[in-house]
């Protein structure tokens, strides 16, 4: 008995190794690139395609903190770039290879988060806009291009206990100060505690915090506008339009502006095969393959050769594909200090605890 | 069961017991549904058992489970009998602590200490390593389960063996290895649905492309919970229903050999 289990332990030890062969490992979102793109990559590079899921960008930092290894290729959110690079967690991108890198829109490139992007290249993007049930809108006769709708009670009376907005202080906080008229990134104490305010004047009409089990609220008929993620949005869409129900979820741009979040391709620094994942970031900036997750999941898309194979329906949704005048109010959230840190923490107690 | 007992504690009974059962009768009913919103019932469908057959991420992750969970529980097992038997005879405070902090550490904190030793040894994190964190966890576990069946057993059984000439090994062998097998047993389920359940110390000792149960379904919870989860989490269930029902079978009073002291 003992010596079958040392076998069968010695045999896995062996195995591990033995899988050594062209392996290319993302560490990906989940439902984050469509299969025929994988598919069609596995047939290029001539290897195989591994891909491990995180569903948060802290679940990755927390990983890869502690020393995780074998990745070869992350796709982390702008803000939490800044944090691996100052963790010194990734491989400056040699450009040489990635001549397909001329079609990101210049507009996402050299931002704050990685100046000259030595280490991350875009790879699809989100934006946290309004979501809501085209019908009952339009019977309540309610604005869906603007934050007011989710933060004065006078359009709020209106769909009590039928609106939920995000679980997530950092994307409550923007869209108050944005309904203010300040920067999503403003750090002033004073225009916090305005923010602040307004939030807790809106609560008590709110059905509640909700990050998770919103699209399927909204798919369902039970809620009818929600604070949330486009692609979220756009999924509760499909599966409303699957289940033949009699609305609509569609995506609502406010004029206020939004907190846009995108997501890059970064190598990590211990990454075992740095060629498959430049060969990989070099494929997916070409439009055709950037295009198919547009398609998927109605993800935002930063590259200019991918427009000519999106569907013309996603192509023409002001959410996704914003104007000039709307892009320029859209802003990526930056990380905090410590001590700003803190004060915003204690704030959403504060504000979760009813007080 | 001739004593009458009172109404009310009957109906609490079956309150307490439909409040543990119900989610999960619910989950199995669901899996039928034929809705991929799955928030009514539409209708009886098969469809999301043969799209889990078919999915291969799910396969996989299902496969390392298994593989898994067998391995640890099986190690566990060994292991963690020869410590409750330690545990037993010598009853210094120090074995103790030993081998019974692992229950009490926090799951975080030993994933997050797992994963840190895994990578000051240069360990390739993969199915390796989490197996080798599962027997941790588990050996604890085991060795409590046989020690409280050690303490139930009368010792000159062991002590009429010798002096009948049995050497040490055989005595154990055969006087109190077969007496203390229910709870061996008992440990080695135990470990086992310990170690196919278990989230946070996977999630941090697993690597690159390993892939159990638990950590697939959590990264699909954030798109949308269709009912393929449903599907595997009733085959789940399935199986440890039979590793139960085997359980009883193997050896009849496991289940309801209570007569040792508590731990």
């Amino acid at each position: 008995m003992k010596r079958l289990l040392l076998a069968l332990l010695a045999s896995l030890l062996v195995a591990a190794p033995a899988l050594a062969k062209d392996v290319f490992h993302l560490y990906n979102w989940n439902n984050y690139i469509a299969p025929e793109t994988i598919k069609r990559f596995e047939d290029f590079c001539k290897c195989e395609v591994v891909q491990t899921y995180y569903s948060d960008n802290e679940e990755l930092l927390a990983k890869l903190a502690a020393g995780a290894k074998g990745y070869d290729m992350l796709v982390p959110t702008s803000n939490a770039v800044s944090t691996l690079i100052k963790g010194k967690q990734l491989k400056p991108i040699d450009k040489s290879p990635l001549p397909n890198l001329k079609n990101i829109d210049p507009r996402y490139l050299n931002t704050p988060f990685d100046p000259d992007n030595k280490y991350s290249v875009p790879y699809a993007m989100s934006t946290t806009i309004i979501g809501y049930n085209d019908v009952k809108m339009k019977e309540l006769g309610l604005p869906t291009d603007t934050w007011a709708v989710i933060f004065e009670p006078r359009y709020l009376e209106k769909v009590k206990g039928r609106i939920t907005v995000l679980d997530s202080a950092d994307e409550l906080f923007a869209a108050a100060l944005k309904y203010l008229g300040y920067s999503a990134n403003d750090v002033d104490e004073k225009h916090w505690k305005e923010a602040a305010n307004v939030i807790k004047k809106s609560r008590p009409y709110w059905a509640a915090f909700n990050a998770s089990s919103y699209i399927k609220e909204l798919t369902v008929g039970n809620i009818w506008l929600v604070h949330g993620y486009s692609n979220d949005i756009f999924q509760a869409n499909l599966d409303a339009q699957a289940a033949k129900r009699p609305f609509h979820i569609l995506q609502g741009m406010p004029k206020e502006g939004a907190v846009l979040a995108v997501d890059n391709m970064v190598m990590h620094k211990d990454a075992p095969r740095p060629d498959l994942a430049l060969k990989f970031m070099n494929f997916m900036l070409e439009g055709k393959n950037s295009a198919e997750l547009t398609n998927l999941i109605g993800s935002g898309n930063p590259n200019t050769d991918a427009v000519k194979y999106i569907k013309p329906e996603i192509l023409k949704n002001p959410a996704i594909f914003p104007d000039k005048a709307v892009a320029a109010k859209l802003e990526q959230l930056k990380d905090f200090t410590g001590a700003q840190r803190r004060l915003r923490n204690r704030m959403w107690t504060e504000i979760k605890a009813g007080r | 069961m001739a004593t009458k007992r009172p109404l009310g504690l009957w109906i609490a009974a079956a309150a307490g017991y439909a409040f543990l059962y119900a989610p999960l009768a619910i989950v199995v009913v669901y899996s039928f549904n034929d809705s991929r919103l799955n928030a009514e019932w539409v209708g009886f469908t098969l469809d999301w058992y043969d799209k889990l057959f078919h999915d291969q991420d799910m396969l996989t992750a299902a496969g390392n489970s298994l593989v898994i969970a067998l391995t640890a529980s099986a190690v566990s097992t060994v292991l963690g009998t020869m410590a409750g038997l330690a545990l037993y005879r010598y009853q210094t405070r120090l074995l103790q602590v030993l081998v019974l902090a692992p229950i009490a550490i926090p799951e975080i904190l030993m994933g997050v200490s797992l994963l840190i030793f895994f990578v000051f040894l240069d360990f390739t994190l993969g199915l390796v390593s989490v197996t080798l964190a599962h027997i941790t966890f588990c050996i604890g576990f085991v060795a409590i389960v046989v020690r409280a069946r050690l303490a139930g057993m009368d010792e000159s059984l062991t002590e009429a063996a010798r002096d009948c000439g049995a050497s040490p090994w055989e005595a154990f062998r055969y006087v109190t290895l077969p007496l203390i097998m229910p709870g061996v047993i008992a440990g080695a389920l135990m470990a086992f649905t310990l170690s196919i359940d278990d989230f946070v110390i996977t999630f941090f000792t697993a690597g690159a492309g390993t892939v159990t149960l638990p950590l697939q379904i959590y990264s699909m919870i954030k798109i949308a919970v269709t009912p393929e989860v449903n599907a595997v989490s009733s085959l789940l269930m399935l199986l440890t229903l039979a590793l139960i029902i085997i359980a009883a079978k193997v050896s009849p009073t496991l289940l309801r050999s209570q007569e040792g002291s508590a731990p």
